[in-house]
Formats: structure tokens, C-alpha cells, sequence
């Protein structure tokens, strides 16, 4: 072997050796960005979602902002919550009692790597129309990862400064059909109304609102007061009080979003309630 | 790339040593904090808007 073909060799070595450093390297930076994804952001956001909610307990401690309201009569004239601050507690009692976030206003990047944010313009906790809330599937702290295992009649409260809104999660799309047989099956069900109105052609103005359904991301008309109806068929007074949860599907995909709606069923003032685990005692959830 | 690197730190080799392990933290410092928080937005895996 002469000295000039081992040159070459070695060249060529030298090339292919740090090719594949570089893929190696490569490969470990992929990694660690996933690491990144679903565990260092969720750092982050954890320690956001505590200063909310310490502004949000401060907030609330001060004086009052809304005059305390009678059972059953949402505020008149809810306070129209800042861009970015907290202003509400959603709590999901299917995925635990300590299942908890601080909901902010505005779906930007920036609001939701907070926690849940709630879309502008569409309804307060408690009023008639839909609340529209968004929230991360996977990292920053994810508070939305298993809507996919929200059954019917299962509770979503919503905590404002006076009061916890009980919602629950309306018949899935199989249950609408006999949903007065259905809902007997769970006393939580009593009060969950289908909304299908049987005089009408189709069931009427909520004609497409279930419990979960997916759908391309351009339905922006999911948080319509009246969902799927962006001609708003319904005047205020005669819109029912619906929650909807939107989040991405399929889990690490952004090509559908998966959408919750849920129905208000209760209304039970902080007062009355005392706390959170004893409004779960209220309202028949195991603590 | 990597072994030139290495010959290319200065000191014995435990100066080596910390250097090399220096430069790596500084590089996945960049990489989190940085790099990444800047490039997570513009990737199609969490849109939960409609």
C-alpha cells in the first residue's frame, strides 16, 4: 500500500466519520427537542400557571369586581376579562379531584402556554351562549391530553369569583338518538338535556351539537353561540348555556381538533358551596 | 469532528475535560432555551384552536 492511496483513504474516512457524527449528533437533537415538548415546557408552564393564579386568588380577595348574584341568575354585566389574565378555574372531577387550571383570556401562543385560554368574544362562565376554551393536548403543561376519555354527563365546572357553573358533557352522537332512555342509566344524567327539538325538521338549531365530535380546523363556528350555526339563529335570551372545549386531534397532529360541548346544569354560589370537594358532594361526584 | 475537537482543547486533560463538558451544557442551553422555544411554534403539532 503506498503513502498516497493511504492519504486517500484516510480522506475519505475522515469524510464519512464525521457525516455520521453529524447524523448521530443530529438524531440526539431531535430527542432532546422531543424531551423539550412534553417535559421541559410543562416546567414552564407549571410556574406560569402558579403566578395566575396567585394574581387570580388576589383578584378575587380584593374587593368585589361583580355584585354577588342570586341562584340561577348569571351576572348582568360580567366584567370583560384583560387579554392574557386569569380569570376563571375549570375543573375536570373525571380526571381527579386535583384536576385544576387557571383559565386565561385570549388563545394566542402566549395565553395558552399559560394554561387553558378562553376565545374572546364568545360567552362567560354562567352566561347564555357558548364558552370557547382551548387548551394544549401535549405539553405546557397539557391540560386537555384526555378529553378523548370525557364520557356523557360528565362534569366541567367552571369557577368564577362568586360562583361554580356545573356543566356537563352532552349525549355523544350514538346516545342523541334515545337519549331520554340513555340518560337514565346515571343520575348525573338527570339534568343534561340533548337540546333536539322533536317539532323541528333535523332536530332543530343544536341540531349538531354532541357531546365530542372532531372536525377540520377552519370551524371556527365550534364557539358559535349556537355551534356549527355561525348565522346565529337564536336571539340571546333563547340561547342555551354551553361549554366547549376545543383541543388538537390526533394527539401529536394538528390536521382536526377534537371538540367538547357540555351544557350547564348548575349553578351554586361559592357561598353555598364552601369549597370545591364540597360542591363534588353537591352535585354527586366521588370525591 | 468530534476528535478534532478534542485535539483541539487546550490544558491537560482535565481542563480538557471540563471544557468539554462546558461547551456541551452551553449547547443544550442554546438548544432549550433558544433554539427550540423559537422553533416549537412553527411546527404542526399543536394548533388547539379552531
Amino acid at each position: 500500500m503506498g503513502s498516497r492511496q493511504r492519504q486517500r483513504t484516510s480522506a475519505l474516512v475522515v469524510i464519512v466519520r464525521t457525516f455520521g457524527e453529524l447524523m448521530i449528533t443530529f438524531g440526539i437533537v431531535v430527542l432532546l427537542f422531543v424531551v423539550y415538548t412534553l417535559y421541559v415546557t410543562d416546567i414552564v408552564a407549571a410556574k406560569q400557571q402558579g403566578d395566575v393564579n396567585d394574581q387570580l386568588e388576589q383578584s378575587w380577595a380584593g374587593p368585589a369586581t361583580q355584585q354577588s348574584v342570586t341562584p340561577n341568575k348569571p351576572p348582568k354585566h360580567p366584567v370583560k376579562p384583560q387579554q392574557g389574565a386569569g380569570f376563571s378555574r375549570i375543573y375536570l372531577p373525571s380526571f381527579g379531584t386535583d384536576f385544576k387550571f387557571v383559565i386565561v383570556e385570549g388563545v394566542g401562543q402566549d395565553e395558552l402556554a399559560v394554561g387553558p385560554g378562553h376565545y374572546p368574544d364568545t360567552a362567560l362562565p354562567g352566561q347564555p351562549g357558548n364558552v370557547g376554551i382551548a387548551g394544549h393536548r401535549i405539553g405546557k403543561g397539557a391540560p386537555f391530553n384526555d378529553l378523548d376519555k370525557l364520557n356523557s354527563c360528565d362534569a366541567i365546572v367552571l369557577e368564577t369569583e362568586t360562583d361554580f357553573f356545573v356543566y356537563r358533557v352532552m349525549p355523544m352522537p350514538d346516545e342523541v338518538a334515545n337519549w331520554d332512555t340513555v340518560k337514565q342509566r346515571d343520575p348525573r344524567c338527570a339534568r343534561v338535556p340533548s337540546l333536539r327539538q322533536q317539532n323541528q325538521p333535523q332536530g332543530g338549531p343544536y341540531n349538531r351539537t354532541v357531546g365530542r365530535r372532531i372536525v377540520t380546523p377552519d370551524r371556527g363556528d365550534a364557539v358559535a353561540p349556537v355551534p356549527y350555526r355561525p348565522d346565529n339563529p337564536l336571539p340571546k335570551a333563547q340561547q342555551a348555556s354551553l361549554v366547549t372545549l376545543t383541543t388538537c386531534h390526533p394527539e401529536y397532529g394538528n390536521s382536526e381538533r377534537m371538540i367538547i360541548h357540555g351544557a350547564l346544569v348548575n349553578q351554586v354560589p361559592k357561598q353555598q358551596a364552601g369549597s370545591y370537594r364540597a360542591l363534588l358532594g353537591l352535585i354527586g361526584e366521588q370525591v | 469532528m468530534y476528535g478534532w475537537i478534542w485535539r483541539h482543547l487546550p490544558g491537560p486533560l482535565v481542563v480538557r475535560l471540563f471544557t468539554a463538558i462546558a461547551l456541551l451544557i452551553m449547547i443544550v442551553a442554546v438548544l432549550l432555551f433558544v433554539f427550540f422555544p423559537w422553533l416549537e411554534p412553527k411546527l404542526p403539532f399543536n394548533d388547539v384552536s379552531v
